[in-house]
């Protein structure tokens, strides 16, 4: 193990975030560098416990005591080996995990949790720098052919696996670049693109094709592609977004926030933006519905386009600051976070309802009607009740809505629908250990399990890809 | 092992036995009634060292042997109506006979008959007249009919011819009769057949033996020799034929190897040729070890052979019982060549051993080379030899005394009555060893590996064909393999330490592929005999084997001296490389391929039978060295698991009886472990090549074979060296040689065809795999393996695709949050997550399930509270624990009435007081393990119950270190060591070596505190049961037995994994076993070992429980989340650690523990009633409540669970549970007196003085009165010297144990075994009787152990004292003239100060306090063990503390010595030599320097 007592030596650190009036004029990422010798001392506070809770935490499973230790020895290249092979891109999930792994780190229990996300980033950075991060293209071919349909993290990490495995693996995507999510939903402070492509790079070297401007269901015939591969994996994400059907919703400014997201980060890889239907919220006043990351993303992005004020209202209460006792360790922690985001500009409103988008009378949303709730639970049931507090009406100001509420299921028609593949009671695609109600078609990711985390995404493009491995053995 | 019509876990075959042993014999040959007087008095004062069954009048056997008494036979057989001829010319057949007539006349025609056919006739019968009526009911029942038949050769023979003929005559007799006549071999028994010797014996206490045979009572019946002993055994079942003497020896101890040297001798019997059998002769005599005999028993059979054949006694037990000579450099080489020369005759039956023998002219005894049982010996001026187990056992005038001593590990006593002489040791051995030319022999044709040559280049083997990687992956290695035991036992020299219990599934229940190995459980000695520390006690051990074959054993020449002798058994590329090119004329090497083509099903089988057939094949062509490799593996191929083609061939060559003719040499690459390792040598291997072992150690991160790879190998097995020492010693066997072919292992989980092919004789009792299921495991592990990589394991740190662990995050945080909330519905989901293991069971019980009952009402079944009360913490040590974890535990079970556990740490007086709030942290269980720490008389009053812990589910057999950063200040206190350094518990206790030195220590602690029950603590393995018994015979109040996976703070992983069974296995045999002995009512029986669930709770009760503890998981409800860093001191949770900033982390509180308890508790009485239970009593033992049933995984189809389910039938009004009262014995004891005396001392702290007359039957004499003490005055005690006795005679064992302060006891005579042990302040005088004249500083008057455990006090010794003086003294000051081996070991504090001679090893482990020896430096500087200790001259203020030490020993005793010191201080101080504990210099120069620093500051 790392140090056996280097947890009692060293408190937690992270590299400092650049000055706030500094960053929000650029799209960098937003943290200084931290120095080699202080990475390996976080790296030596780990306790190489006896019941890892972090690689139970992990989705991934990540060997995290094991890579701990070897970079407390110095041994990047083997800290890299370790982290490979539970996880494709550690470059991606070190920059942009909620690390789920530090919320159950046993030093977390009593103290401050191990830096795991950041030496997971470092390990992988390193693996870059020392050119140990290196394409390996298999030295066999099965000659099985497989189509991986979405270039999101399952997908790549679907593909990633089958090649490797030795099967010729073509990846499509609808889009003009791939990377799904990561390259049109994760601004650019939070994932830098070049990180995307340095990758790309190497799973290209290795064989895996990408298709772009492929949109199978509507360019290309799903049935057909079925038909020339051994195997498919639908990796499509979960994409039809959740609505406020609240009177005044087909105000003009009312956007969901992905539709915004993309055109940020567009505008960024230095496309060019259709000016008819750009968000341009500079001077005007953003409000942004949905407490979650992805509302979090539409706030980083407004306070960078110069917007007047930002708001982000919530209908859940606010969160308490630490874990109540039916919370304990190792579960999630359900306490207020506060991202980078929050940190640069925004005002926050928690337990609000949404009642009416009011016009400015040119079709333009002007202000939201909203109430203030009270969460009760009631005691025969457990189940928690929302109730509006009188007298609590009030109006936020607002040019632009960005709607953040989440994800309903993946998108139907096209694909899905030419491919008649079953669905779940949620909406999701049904599987039997990945595999859809079409033997030959298997599914992983938000497609399949609902929206859910990058890592989380990973995982399953990995499981989905052995479910195929073991689909041609039989 | 399990014969058919065993139905439950019972298994006779180990069935133990121990005892005590004498002899008296008059020097000058005059046979007289005199001396079977005295013997039978000496038996009869030793009736404590025997024991009695469920009825006090049946005991378990007492015997004597005696020279043949020729006048009154003549005049017997006159009586009778014939004529005896001249001594010698005729012999007496002693008989057993049936007493039912039929079969009677049947046997007794049939032995007549037998006689006329062998060249004998029949002079005439003589029943032996016997007074049977004070025998109990079980003795009457089998009671047999004892004939002499008296037999006389038809042609004139020589005495020793003759004797030689009575001997064929007897074993043609029993061998005939038990072949024809069936149930003979019950009833049907001959105890000597001699013309020299006679031997009466039977299944009777000790007083029984003279009143029933009336013969012995009789002033003619007369004798020069007695050898006498009485039995305790673990039985009840009556077997007068296992009452000894034997033929030749009567013995105490057991032998360790017994399986193994029985083996080896099949493997020989058929190849001896004896000049002096006939062939017809010799056929008649075999089997020479009958079946069905003791280890005793066989011992005797084959001793009897080789005597028969030609050697002398004294020469035949130097082959048997060979010294430890391998490290002693001060030994004779004509010595040395001796027994290195036999040893390629004979393995060493190894194992403890004190041993009376007679040959009825040559009488004497002799000790194992470990000494492990005391032999006390006086000679008086009448000439007389008496040697017993205890000294005092027969009054002598003490004026009459010339010698007093005792015998020395591996010495010899030999008296000859025909020379009227002693024959010392040296002198005797110098004979034999002198007899042939041993060491030319040798010489010429002994070859070791540095003879051999050999090609230079190492060749990798995984340089050709499979790479490593594949190697690795189809050997069935992982990860944790290579970097948690391969790669730390190549750093650190030794096996890789861990913590916490194993939660992991046995093997036979993991859904991974298994290696052969993990389905074997490493076996351990306890209680019937002691494990060995291999580290301290190295100098006995020895780790040396040999390649080559051994021949006919009876001939003695140069062609058994052509062996290849290897230091160590495992060799490297290069020693392998040597012997497999050897050319030489004596060596022929013949390889086997142990590689098969795994896709044909039977392939592991027929692979193995072809194996053995080719094996059989070579050694009959001449092959004496069989090398067994897979190294020429291929794709597509499989390797027979080098285990079962060892085991295969082993078995089958022993059953050709070819295993002699040749010897066994494993190339193989699944051997990684230790305890692969172990295994292999278990059954039968001579020599290992672990070429992947070696290979994957060499190769770490590149391809290349590094530069340094001789140091790596030589610290690899350096380290293997002393685990697998470790792994023999825990067994108490001391030699490799004697490991070989032993067998101590159980298996759990393989099934019979396997176990009679492959390692046939070894308990296996729930069946399992056979050689299909074995073969689809393998093919398993051959196809399941990751891409480029090895398998996680996940065994020793939970990993999610690894090994499935009880507690994993899940059930971790369940059972916290439940707890923590007060939650029981959260409870329930943490159990449910536990207890369902339809996919994957982990534990035996995981398979069982409740039968439906009777439903009753909840609320009928007995109220949570009571249950409560049943429960207890498992014990943990303040040390091993912090101080805030072990008082939460003692709060909280306090609260419940419940019982928490001290640990083997002592415990802080402060805890004795009741809080403000009514809390109590005290714990109710005070345990007393083999270092007691801090066990004093004050400590063993405050408890409840006294537990003795003979093992540790994780680590039984052995010992246990805490590191010194683990002792702070606090620890350090109640530990009675200095704080800093290091403490070690030594495996065995040190008064315990056998059962009936168990039963002693009860009556001790009975004595220390009568209000508390005893209890003893006990490790599930086959043969528990059996043990069990042994115990509750030995008074015990309690009997915990526990599982193999019960927690720890620091073991090697290879016991925590391998060692020890599941308590399921124990707990139910235990139960069982008790029941069948009619004992079970005697005793509480509680289990434990990772019980977590109602359910498991229940299936306890079920299976024989009435209690049960708990430790891991309450350790996790207290916030413990397996770090299994418990040995670091790191604990983030601030329970393992003494780290004052990580025990601010302890946030357990006690009403979590309470909650779960309660939980517990509930979760029992929902099961209770819906099996209709009431009561936890009605409840106890119910196993038809339970079935069993296999789960999903393939491979429970293969075992059968019913033998646990066994219920033993038992006759009405047999107790299933506790409810009988023990008889300890304490009524009527010399203590009452002296308490009653004391009163006014007791009451008002008056002085007070007494005389008393002592007798080595009054055992632990002062100890109750310590406790009166202690009780009252607490730890301060009485003020010195307040109660002042005398005492004179010979003290029983335990004089002055646990002495408090305030007593001043002198002892004129003599003292016996344990004097003064766990001393507490008080002083004791020993010196000997004013009328002997002997001079006091070359005689024994202290017998072994004094002192063991002392905490404080001051004992002064007129004259020497035995082996292991002031063991683990922690704080007392002793003067004695003179002490045996092992002195001053495991010493943490106090002071020794020895004028006179001192024995080998001494001051072994010794880390703390000093000890003052006079004598010469080069000879105490060879006898020291130095590993921790330095010599050094004395300072100025150490001759301060010698002289005050010399002038009290002079006034308590008047020490002509001390006083000749004293008088010529200047001359002869310079003689003293102060040996000094190196870390404890340390320690106390650093507090000197900051004490000094302290001073300097407050001065500035």
């Amino acid at each position: 193990m790392a140090d056996p007592r280097g947890f009692l030596k060293y408190d937690r650190e992270l590299p400092a975030s650049r000055d706030v009036q500094v960053r929000i004029k650029d799209y960098n990422e937003i943290y200084k560098p931290l120095e080699k010798e202080k990475t390996i001392k976080q790296a030596a506070r780990c306790m190489d416990c006896g019941v890892p809770f972090c690689h139970h935490g992990c989705p991934l499973g990540n060997i995290i005591p094991d890579f701990n230790d070897a970079v407390y020895r110095g041994e990047w290249g083997e800290a890299f080996d370790i982290l490979k092979s539970t996880n494709n891109f550690p470059e991606f999930t070190g920059r942009i995990c909620p690390a789920p792994c530090e919320a159950s780190c046993v030093l977390g229990l009593h103290s401050t949790p191990v830096t795991i996300e950041f030496i997971e980033k470092s390990i992988a950075e390193k693996a870059y720098e020392i050119g140990y991060a290196v394409s390996t293209p298999p030295t066999t071919r099965t000659n099985k052919k497989v189509a991986v349909i979405g270039s999101g993290p399952s997908g790549l990490a679907c593909a990633d696996q089958l090649n490797k495995s030795g099967h010729d693996v073509s990846v499509y995507e609808r889009n003009d670049k791939i990377g799904g999510l990561l390259r049109y939903g994760i601004p650019d402070f939070k994932l830098e693109k070049w990180v995307i492509d340095r990758r790309l790079k190497i799973m290209e070297l290795e064989g895996v094709k990408f298709k772009v401007n492929a949109n199978v269901g509507q360019d290309i015939s799903a049935e057909e592609l079925v038909l020339h591969h051994d195997a498919v994996v639908l990796c499509g994400g979960s994409t039809i977004p959740r609505n406020l059907p609240i009177p005044g919703r087909e105000l003009k400014g009312i956007h969901f926030a992905m539709e915004y997201l993309e055109q940020c980060n567009r505008r960024n890889a230095g496309l060019t933006i259709d000016p008819t239907v750009e968000i341009n919220p500079k001077g005007k006043n953003v409000l942004v519905i949905g407490g979650g990351d992805t509302g979090s993303d539409c706030v980083g992005n407004s306070v960078r386009l110069g917007a007047n004020q930002v708001v982000q209202i919530e209908l859940l209460s606010k969160p308490p600051m630490d874990r109540t006792e039916t919370n304990p360790w190792p579960l999630w922690p359900m306490i207020l976070r506060t991202s980078s985001s929050h940190e640069e500009g925004c005002e926050r409103q928690w337990a609000i309802l949404s009642k009416e988008f009011i016009s400015n009378g040119n079709d333009r949303v002007q202000s939201l009607k909203v109430i203030e709730v009270e969460w009760k639970t009631l005691p025969e049931t457990g189940q928690n009740k929302m109730v509006e507090v009188a007298g609590s009406e009030q109006t936020i100001l607002c040019d632009f809505v960005f709607l953040a509420m989440g994800y309903l299921h993946p998108q139907y028609e096209g694909m899905l629908a030419q491919l008649d593949i079953k669905v779940d009671a949620r909406g999701n695609v049904a599987d039997q250990n990945y595999q859809t109600s079409n033997p030959k078609v298997f599914a992983a990711g938000d497609m399949r399990r609902g929206q859910s985390l990058v890592v989380w995404a990973i995982a399953e493009g990995r499981q989905a890809a052995a479910a195929v491995d073991q689909f041609f053995l039989r | 092992m399990n014969t058919s019509d065993q139905k439950g876990l019972y298994v006779p075959e180990l069935e133990k036995d121990s005892c005590g042993v004498g002899l008296f014999a008059n020097l000058n040959g005059f046979k007289q009634h005199h001396v079977i007087d005295k013997a039978l008095t000496m038996l009869e004062n030793m009736e404590h060292r025997g024991a009695c069954g469920c009825e006090p009048e049946t005991g378990d056997g007492a015997g004597i042997l005696v020279q043949m008494p020729h006048l009154f036979f003549k005049d017997q057989a006159l009586k009778e109506g014939f004529k005896l001829p001249y001594f010698s010319e005729y012999g007496v057949l002693m008989c057993f006979l049936p007493r039912e007539s039929k079969l009677f006349n049947k046997i007794i025609t049939q032995t007549e008959e037998l006689i006329h056919q062998s060249n004998f006739h029949v002079l005439g019968n003589r029943e032996v007249p016997v007074h049977n009526s004070g025998l109990g009911k079980s003795a009457l029942s089998t009671e047999p009919k004892m004939m002499q038949i008296f037999v006389a050769p038809n042609t004139r023979l020589d005495p020793r011819e003759l004797e030689r003929q009575l001997y064929v005559l007897r074993k043609y007799i029993i061998h005939s009769v038990y072949k024809f006549i069936a149930p003979a071999e019950d009833t049907f028994y001959i105890a000597s057949s001699s013309y020299k010797t006679v031997i009466y014996k039977g299944q009777l206490t000790t007083y029984q033996l003279r009143q029933y045979f009336t013969d012995l009572q009789q002033e003619s019946f007369t004798s020069a020799i007695a050898v006498i002993h009485s039995r305790f055994s673990t039985n009840t079942v009556p077997k007068w034929k296992l009452a000894q003497p034997f033929r030749y020896i009567a013995h105490n101890g057991e032998i360790n190897t017994i399986m193994g040297n029985l083996n080896w001798w099949r493997a020989k019997e058929d190849h001896l040729q004896s000049d002096i059998f006939s062939e017809q002769d010799n056929e008649m005599l075999k089997p020479i070890p009958w079946r069905g005999l003791s280890d005793s028993g066989s011992f005797d059979n084959v001793l009897e052979y080789l005597v028969q054949s030609g050697r002398s006694v004294p020469h035949s037990l130097m082959m048997m019982i060979p010294e430890a000579w391998e490290h002693d450099d001060q030994m004779l080489q004509i010595k040395k060549d001796f027994y290195a020369y036999h040893q390629n005759l004979m393995e060493p039956w190894d194992g403890p051993a004190s041993m009376c023998f007679s040959d009825g002219i040559v009488v004497g005894a002799t000790l194992d080379r470990n000494g492990l049982r005391p032999s006390r010996y006086c000679v008086t001026d009448d000439n007389e030899l008496i040697v017993a187990s205890e000294a005092g056992v027969v009054d002598i005038d003490p004026s009459k005394i010339l010698i007093k001593g005792r015998l020395q590990p591996g010495r010899m006593l030999i008296a000859d009555i025909e020379q009227h002489r002693i024959i010392g040791d040296e002198e005797v051995k110098k004979i034999i060893c002198q007899n042939k030319p041993y060491g030319q022999w040798l010489a010429k044709r002994r070859k070791k590996i540095t003879d051999l040559s050999s090609t230079s280049k190492i060749d990798l083997i995984s340089s050709v064909g499979p790479t490593l990687l594949e190697r690795q992956q189809w050997a069935g290695m992982t990860k944790e393999d290579i970097k948690i035991v391969l790669y730390p036992m190549v750093e650190e020299e030794r096996d890789p330490l861990g913590s916490m219990g194993t939660d992991t599934p046995l093997a036979v229940l993991s859904q991974k592929p298994q290696h052969i190995g993990n389905y074997f459980k490493q076996l351990f000695a306890q209680v019937t005999n002691p494990p060995i520390d291999s580290l301290r006690e190295r100098s006995v051990m020895a780790f040396t084997s040999r390649l080559g074959a051994s021949g006919n054993i009876l001939k003695a020449d140069e062609d058994l001296a052509a062996f290849i002798y290897l230091e160590h058994p495992v060799l490297t590329h290069l020693d392998f490389a040597k012997i497999d090119q050897i050319q030489h004329q004596d060596f022929k090497v013949g390889t086997l391929s142990t590689i098969f083509d795994l896709s044909r099903p039977y392939a592991l089988e027929s692979a193995i039978n072809a194996l053995i057939m080719q094996a059989e094949k070579l050694v009959a062509s001449g092959h004496n060295i069989l090398v067994l490799s897979d190294a020429k593996i291929s794709y597509g191929q499989a390797a027979i698991p080098s285990l079962m083609a060892t085991g295969a061939i082993h078995h089958h060559l022993i059953q050709t009886a070819l295993r002699s003719k040749t010897s066994l040499l494993v190339q193989a690459a699944d051997i990684w472990e230790s305890h692969h390792f172990a295994l292999l040598f278990g059954y039968g291997a001579n020599a290992i090549h672990p070429y992947l072992a070696l290979e994957t150690a060499w190769l770490k991160n590149d391809l290349t074979l590094p530069e340094d790879h001789p140091a790596i190998e030589k610290k690899f097995i350096k380290g293997l060296e002393k685990s697998l020492l470790k792994i023999m010693a825990k067994n108490g066997i001391s030699t490799l040689q004697s490991y070989q072919g032993a067998q101590i292992f159980e298996a759990v989980g393989i099934g019979t065809a396997v176990i009679e092919k492959c390692f046939k004789g070894t308990v296996s009792r729930i069946g399992g795999l056979d050689f299909e299921g074995i073969q689809r495991e393998i093919k398993e592990r051959y196809l399941i393996q990751p891409k480029n990589n090895l398998r996680d394991g996940g065994i020793y740190q939970w990993k999610r695709d690894g090994e499935h662990h009880l507690f994993n995050p899940q059930s971790i945080h369940l059972l916290q949050m439940s707890t923590q909330l007060n939650d029981y519905s959260t409870f329930k989901k943490y159990s449910k997550v536990i207890d369902d293991q339809d996919k994957q069971a982990t534990t035996l019980r995981g398979l069982f399930h409740f039968k439906l009952g009777h439903e009753i009402p909840i609320d009928e079944v007995e109220p949570v509270a009571n249950i409560l009360k049943r429960f207890a913490t498992g014990a943990m040590s303040f040390g091993s624990i912090s101080f805030e974890a072990h008082t939460t535990l003692a709060i909280a079970m306090n609260r419940i009435g419940a019982k928490s556990n001290s640990g083997e740490g002592g415990e802080d007086s402060i805890r004795y007081q009741r809080l403000p709030n009514g809390d109590y942290m005290r714990s109710g269980i005070k345990q007393v393990a083999s270092g007691r720490f801090g066990a004093t008389s004050y400590y063993l009053s405050e408890a409840d119950e006294l537990q003795i812990k003979m093992a540790q589910g994780a680590k039984p057999g052995e010992g246990g270190e805490l590191p010194g950063h683990k002792v702070n200040e606090w620890i350090g206190k109640v530990r009675h060591s200095t704080p800093g350094v290091g403490l070690i518990s030594p495996p065995p206790h040190h008064d315990i070596y056998s059962i009936e030195d168990l039963a002693q220590l009860i009556f001790d602690l009975k004595n220390a505190n009568r209000d508390a029950r005893i209890s003893v603590k006990l490790v599930s393995k086959a043969g528990v049961g059996i043990i069990a018994s042994g115990v509750a015979k030995a008074h015990a109040d309690v009997i915990l037995v526990s599982g193999h996976d019960g927690g720890t703070g620091a073991s090697p992983l290879t016991s925590i994994r391998h060692a020890g069974l599941p308590w399921e296995l124990g707990l139910a045999e235990s139960h069982q076993t008790l029941l069948k002995n009619k004992l079970r009512d005697r005793v509480v029986l509680q289990s434990d070992g990772q019980i977590r669930t109602g359910k498991d709770l229940v299936i306890a009760t079920l299976l024989g429980a009435e209690e049960w503890g708990i430790a891991t998981a309450a350790l996790v409800v207290e916030g413990c989340i397996l770090m299994r860093k418990c040995h670091l001191n790191t604990c983030p949770v601030g329970i393992a650690t003494q780290d004052p900033e990580l025990r601010k982390k302890f946030h357990g509180k006690p009403e979590h523990v309470i909650s779960f308890f309660t939980f517990l508790a509930q979760e029992m009485r929902e099961i209770m009633s819906s099996l209709g239970f009431r009561t936890i009593n009605e409840m106890v033992g119910h196993s038809e409540f339970l079935e069993w049933k296999p789960n999903q995984n393939w491979k429970t189809q293969y075992i059968d669970l019913n033998p646990i389910l066994y219920k033993e039938p038992i006759e009405p009004g047999v107790g299933t549970y506790k409810s009988v009262a023990q008889e300890h014995g304490i009524d009527t004891i010399l203590d009452r007196t002296l308490i009653l005396h004391a009163q006014p001392a007791l009451d008002d702290q008056k002085h007070i003085t007494g005389i008393f007359n002592i007798k080595n039957t009054d055992r632990a004499t002062g100890t109750m009165l310590s406790y009166e003490i202690s009780k009252k005055y607490k730890e301060e005690g009485l003020a010195a010297g307040t109660i002042r006795y005398r005492f004179r005679g010979s003290a029983g064992q335990s004089f002055g144990a646990f002495g408090a302060k305030g007593l001043h006891f002198i002892l004129e005579g003599e003292s016996n075994d344990y004097l003064c042990k766990g001393l507490s302040g008080a002083t004791v005088v020993v010196s000997p009787d004013r009328k002997n004249t002997f001079d006091p500083a070359k005689n024994i008057i202290v017998g072994n152990v004094a002192l063991y455990g002392a905490t404080s006090g001051e004992v002064y010794i007129k004259g020497m004292a035995g082996e292991r003086f002031a063991v683990r003294n922690s704080g007392a000051s002793a003067v004695v003239e003179g002490v045996g081996d092992h002195g001053c070991e495991y010493m943490t504090g106090g002071q020794v100060l020895i004028l006179g001679m001192v024995g080998k090893n001494f001051a072994a482990g010794m880390s703390g306090g000093v000890a003052f020896v006079q004598a010469k430096w080069d000879d105490i500087d060879q006898k020291c063990n130095k590993e921790m200790v330095a010599l050094e001259a004395p300072d100025a203020s150490d001759f301060e503390l010698i002289r005050t030490l010399l002038r009290n020993h002079f006034r308590f005793t008047s020490s002509r010595t001390a006083l000749e010191i004293l008088e010529n201080w200047d001359i002869l101080k310079d003689d003293f030599i102060k040996i000094m504990p190196k870390d404890y210099k340390l320690v106390l120069e650093q507090k000197k320097k900051i004490a000094a620093e302290l001073i300097t500051s407050d001065k500035s």
